[in-house]
């Protein structure tokens, strides 16, 4: 027994191992059952998630028109390199697709993952209060290794709101407004409420994508394979 | 018939051989436990890796700098997995060790000083190459810290070595 008890512990361990290793695969790249606003989300097997779906803030930021047939939903942090990379793919997207793809936006700044994070999703939103989020949001992704590197922010960012034309004494005021950071708080309980943790998140129709098909190819696929489900 | 001076001897060598009988299985159980934690840290950094998506650091601010800077792969190996691994061989050898087979305990002292050097280095790239720190990073370096002291305590018999000078006083 001495002898084979050492053996059952090494393996009962590597069983366990593993099963961690695919628990937290499967969280990851998990794909839930359609969401939309407001009704009961599916419980991922083994997530322990609420049940109730929160809106988000509202109106949400989107680029495309409300009955397009597909919707791509992204939460994102400006300051994760991820987030960066994915930015391109979607501009090719809303390039390509035009009206038939509507993309939104959800703020999910990582804190303190990203020292800059909150205060990039804070400068998009006062940029959105005057009617120019997408402009801040490109400049942000565009921009990220920049002012990610940068100790102080806010002249950059100021940069960034004087080239889009946003006037500046408004945009510092609502940097610290309760309308911006309830637009955060928002989308950040709505991204809770959908067992997001990590950035990019990208729902299409309510599906979330695993972080592998995020790449422009597999993206496009599962795009045409939406548009055609709609044109039945 | 026995003097009491070897009388003392006799029960000092009993308390030896009962330390180092003792001590023994509980380091390598110790080391076994502290392999499990750098086990399943390695492998949610792995999976971290795999997903490639940004992951929560809620203690220090460099996680994605350290997980996607060029040091965070060997010849396309992710360094977690191979952390994984090498974890999973300590914890492996501590356990047979524990149960008292020699050979085993001897490849961990080896393993464990290799990683320990590697450790050494990984904590150099953070410090003065990448900039950051990465906290599961630190976390993996602890054990491998915690490890490197429990093989020293056992290799110069302590806590037996701290009792025999106790008791010559």
């Amino acid at each position: 027994m001495k002898r084979v008890l050492p053996i059952v512990i090494i393996l009962v361990a590597l069983a366990v191992a593993l099963g961690a290793a695919w628990y937290l695969k499967q969280n990851a790249t998990r794909s839930t059952a359609p969401v939309a606003n407001g009704p009961v989300a599916p419980v991922p097997a083994g997530k322990p998630a609420p049940t109730v779906v929160e809106p988000g803030a509202q109106p949400p930021h989107a680029i495309g028109v409300a009955g397009a047939p597909v919707t791509l939903e992204e939460f994102g942090d400006f300051e994760c390199p991820p987030c960066g990379r994915l930015h391109p793919e979607l501009k090719q997207i809303e390039h390509e697709y035009g009206q038939r793809v509507r993309i939104i936006f959800r703020e999910l700044p990582l804190v303190p993952t990203h020292a800059h994070a909150l205060a990039a999703a804070r400068n998009a939103e006062a940029a959105g209060l005057q009617g120019k989020f997408w402009e801040m949001h490109d400049l942000l992704y565009e921009n990220q290794k920049t002012w990610h590197a940068a100790f102080d922010v806010r002249p950059i960012f100021e940069g960034y709101a004087t080239r889009i034309g946003l006037d500046l004494e408004r945009f510092k005021r609502d940097l610290g407004s309760e309308m911006v950071e309830r637009r955060i708080f928002l989308d950040g309980k709505r991204a809770h409420s959908l067992g997001v943790e990590s950035t990019p998140t990208v729902f299409l129709n309510g599906r979330e994508l695993s972080f592998e098909s995020l790449a422009l190819d597999k993206l496009r696929g599962q795009i045409d394979a939406e548009l055609a489900k709609a044109a039945k | 018939m026995n003097l009491p001076g070897s009388l003392v001897d006799t029960s000092q060598q009993t308390t030896n051989l009962k330390n180092s009988v003792l001590g023994g299985p509980i380091i390598y159980g110790v080391a076994a436990l502290v392999s499990l934690v750098g086990l399943f840290d390695a492998i949610y950094l792995t999976i971290g890796h795999v997903t490639g998506r940004s992951l929560r650091c809620t203690i220090v601010t460099g996680c994605d700098e350290v997980l996607s800077s060029p040091y965070a792969t060997v010849l396309g190996i992710p360094l977690a997995l191979i952390g994984a691994v090498a974890y999973f061989t300590c914890f492996s050898l501590a356990t047979l060790a524990a149960f008292g087979y020699r050979t085993a305990g001897k490849l961990l002292t080896l393993i464990v000083a290799l990683m320990f050097l590697t450790t050494l280095a990984l904590l150099y790239l953070q410090a003065f190459v990448i900039g950051h720190f990465c906290q599961f990073c630190l976390i993996s370096a602890a054990a491998t810290f915690a490890l490197a002291a429990l093989l020293l305590a056992r290799r110069f018999n302590w806590p037996t070595s701290l009792r025999s000078r106790g008791s010559g006083r």
